[in-house]
């Protein structure tokens, strides 16, 4: 008997010591805030691609007065308010956030899942992903880091554009919150005197899916779902009415229709065209590199958008991008590239741990949301950190994504002109996969210095904080043992001056930033 | 950034720190929180070992697949252990390995050094006609201060573990034996130096991982007498949740492994030293590697205090 109530004792004790352990990965905590200014005049502000916002079509709303808006607002009171579900709530709570912020979470979620190099198949070739497929194997897209640069600079644009084009609407026509219509409505999140038609979020929402369903096709089933979710909360909250959101949803198609006809020709399409790259192989060799890269994969792999430097830029022509592309990097075999490498060969015989967590931290590799996707993260929570407005958010977003997307096609431009060799052509390994494309520059230390230069414009009390990240994300690729030292510092130099011809674009937008 | 051959190893990875921190760790011995071999009181044993463990073949969620950039994997392992007879009843064990992995092929930098402590203790709750029945309690933390997530070449995932274990035995006087248990690891959350990673298919914005538990089993059939110890056994772990492999991803914590291992252990200790061999190989797997492990170890085992009463070593 004894022995039996030791057992029980034993295995009591041991279930509870387990259950006790909390297991939860919590989700974000993040409020909805009242922004610190409602940048009423945003409406005037310079719009990227999509021209003048006058010339959307929106219809004219109702009076408040009129019969047809009193019966939204009795509905919403009276129908949809008693009905309203704790999981409506939650999803009140989660857009209210932020709604450009939420989007921008949800691309970089999208990314992070489609960002997986396709697997060899029986004959060592490495199928394409098909856009008319996109869910066989591999999956389309690679979301790698100059494809989801392109994404995400889209879907900014598209929604700094459309929401330019709602802040329009919104003063033109002057219809005030419904709770400020009808006292009697009880909205579940504050509510500010910006006028509510058309509706932000569904304008936000509807620009954000017309990009996101033509980047991942895939996706369409979950991200309809997204749109839903986000237009219904703005009616769950009370801050919109079925006819901000109508009017809304139709502004961010249209002006998202806008942006995406330049996506249609920007040249993404050859991006991938590896024929080009046994031109650009002899090229490079005439400017004087000895040894080109070489896939290092088994079997080889065609490396990685060779075209992609062709792609259209943002915010400078292609005479300023052959004008700022960094000088012939130092050549195999001269004093300072052996030095270079002697600098690697010694990281890799006593990499610290403090120079390893550097180049995880920054790795952003396979599986990830790719390092445009981590600065986006940074400038998106910048942005909520300062309760900025929707626009000021978008603003600030589309200026970080033109400019990193402007890094990826420069950097790979950079690349592929001097088809440099990774360090692995020289024996070291790397603790954090290496990259299947030339080395010079590096992709990581541009991207962060564009994104770093345009952030420390918005954010000036920040810079200090900006170029310490830049710096690291800089020199992780050296920790991880897959650029040489001037691959990283030609890169941030490089993304510096890509940064600042989209701050110039941020200082000219009429915005008086 | 995109185009990395990072691979599987996830018995080594996830499991491996599993398997070698807490039950092959002391399986080698003989004399494990997983059996029914008990240390005499006052009784202390010492134990050298080294081992490897490779695969070159793993299953990437079901798909059984090779990775020409992982080649052959390997983990190899230097293990110090003592296990303590504080009573008749009550045994003590403490285990630290230092390991090392490696690949044959592709770009991937190895990684090395001290593991996870291992500390357990089993208890002899039921002893009658050749029956026994013995509860076990170990835990495990991470000592080196390694990378969790650069599977498969990482040594450890840095989990703090704690296993509970009842083993049931019955042994022949000719020194036959059969012995059944079962146990179940509660795994603690990870920090890893990222603050964004990818699992379930959901981007978690934090540095914060969730560990699968994990339940494991097994039954051994040997023979046990005059200082030789020989048995096979079949073992089988399984994780408790946890998403798979993506189609040519990497591996990561929060996979959800099962293994199934089929092997033999041998030990031979007429007096104070002796020797052992272990050997496993897993025959059925989901997201691990397929790897054959072995280990070879020197024993040594003494009194570390004289008592009266008598205390046959097993």
């Amino acid at each position: 008997m004894k022995k039996i109530a030791y057992l029980v004792a034993f295995g009591l004790a041991f279930s509870l010591i387990i259950l006790s352990c909390d297991k939860e990965i919590a989700a974000d905590n993040l409020e909805s805030y009242i922004p610190s200014k409602l940048d009423e005049k945003a409406g005037t502000w310079k719009t990227i691609q999509a021209g003048n916002v006058a010339d959307f079509v929106v219809a004219v709303p109702k009076p408040v007065t009129d019969p047809a808006y009193q019966k939204e607002l009795d509905s919403m009171k009276n129908f949809i308010s008693p009905r309203i579900t704790p999981e409506n709530k939650k999803a009140v709570e989660y857009w209210g956030a932020g709604v450009v912020y939420r989007w921008n979470e949800i691309a970089r979620e999208l990314a992070a899942r489609y960002n997986v190099p396709s697997a060899s198949n029986a004959e060592g070739k490495y199928p394409v992903p098909d856009a008319a497929n996109p869910l066989a194997d591999p999956k389309f897209p690679f979301a790698n880091p100059p494809y989801t640069a392109r994404a995400l600079a889209y879907m900014s644009v598209a929604q700094y554009d459309a929401l330019v084009a709602a802040w329009h609407f919104k003063y033109k026509f002057n219809r005030k919150s419904p709770s400020k219509v009808d006292p009697g409505l009880k909205p579940l999140l504050a509510v500010t005197d910006l006028p509510s038609y058309p509706s932000d979020a569904a304008v936000i929402a509807a620009a954000s899916y017309t990009v996101l369903i033509a980047m991942f096709p895939g996706e369409i089933p979950y991200l309809d779902s997204k749109l839903a979710e986000c237009k219904n909360a703005a009616v769950w909250s009370m801050l919109n009415t079925p006819s901000d959101i109508t009017a809304g949803d139709a502004l961010g198609k249209a002006v998202a229709g806008k942006v995406m006809a330049r996506a249609k020709t920007d040249g993404m399409a050859s991006a991938n065209n590896q024929t080009l790259t046994a031109g650009m192989i002899e090229a490079a060799k005439s400017r004087g590199i000895k040894e080109p890269w070489i896939s290092l994969e088994s079997p080889a792999r065609p490396p990685m958008l060779p075209n992609y430097g062709a792609v259209q830029t943002w915010n400078f022509d292609k005479s300023t991008l052959n004008s700022i592309r960094p000088i012939l990097p130092f050549l195999v075999g001269s004093v300072e590239h052996n030095k270079e490498l002697e600098e690697l060969k010694s990281i890799q015989k006593n990499q610290t741990r403090e120079q390893a967590r550097i180049a995880n931290f920054w790795a952003d590799g396979a599986g990830s949301y790719t390092p445009p996707g981590h600065w986006h993260r940074i400038a998106a929570d910048d942005c909520i950190a300062s309760k900025y407005s929707e626009v000021r958010t978008a603003r600030t977003l589309a200026l970080v994504g033109t400019a990193l997307m402007d890094a990826g096609v420069a950097c790979w431009e950079t690349k592929y002109y001097y088809y440099t060799p990774r360090p692995q052509q020289f024996g070291l390994k790397t603790s954090v996969g290496l990259p299947n494309f030339p080395s010079y520059t590096s992709g990581h230390s541009t991207f962060s210095s564009a994104a770093v230069t345009v952030l420390s414009y918005i954010f000036p009390e920040k810079a200090t904080k900006y170029a310490a990240f830049a710096k690291e994300a800089s020199e992780s690729r050296i920790y991880g043992l897959i650029h040489f030292r001037i691959d990283c510092e030609m890169g941030l130099v490089h993304g510096k001056k890509i940064g600042e011809y989209s701050v110039e674009r941020g200082k000219a937008d009429c915005s008086g930033m | 950034m995109a185009d990395y051959a990072k691979t599987k190893n996830s018995i080594m990875k996830k499991c491996f720190p599993f398997l070698f921190g807490i039950i092959s760790v002391f399986n080698l011995l003989g004399q494990t929180p997983g059996d029914a071999v008990y240390m005499g009181k006052n009784s202390i044993c010492f134990m050298g070992a080294y081992g490897q463990s490779s695969w070159d073949k793993y299953w990437e969620n079901t798909l059984k697949r090779e990775n020409l950039n992982i080649g052959t994997n390997t983990t190899s392992t230097v293990l110090f252990m003592s296990a303590i007879g504080l009573t008749n009843k009550l045994n003590a064990f403490v285990a630290l390995p230092y390991t090392s992995t490696k690949n044959s092929a592709g770009n991937l930098l190895g990684q090395q050094g001290i593991q996870d402590l291992t500390i357990a203790f089993k208890y002899k709750l039921l002893e009658q006609n050749g029956f026994r029945i013995i509860g076990s309690l170990g835990g495990s933390v991470p000592i080196g201060n390694y990378v969790p997530d650069f599977l498969p070449m990482s040594i450890g995932l840095q989990s703090p573990s704690l296993t509970g274990r009842l083993i049931t035995n019955y042994r022949h006087t000719s020194g036959v034996y059969i012995t059944a248990q079962g146990g179940y690891t509660g795994r603690g959350n990870i920090k890893i130096d990222r603050d964004a990673y990818q699992a379930y298919e959901t981007v978690y914005n934090t540095s914060t991982v969730a560990i699968p538990n994990l339940a494991d089993g097994g039954i051994h059939i040997g023979y046990l007498k005059h200082g030789l110890q020989v048995y096979s056994f079949l073992e089988r772990f399984d994780c408790i949740g946890g998403d798979n492999i993506r189609r040519n991803d990497m591996p990561f914590p929060t996979n959800d492994m099962s293994g199934t291992n089929l092997g033999g252990y041998i030990k031979y200790q007429p007096k104070s030293i002796g020797a052992n061999f272990r050997y496993a190989y897993t025959i059925k797997g989901h997201n691990i590697g397929q790897a054959t492990t072995w280990m070879a170890g020197l024993l040594y085992q003494f009194k570390y205090k004289k008592d009266k009463e008598e205390n046959p070593v097993q």
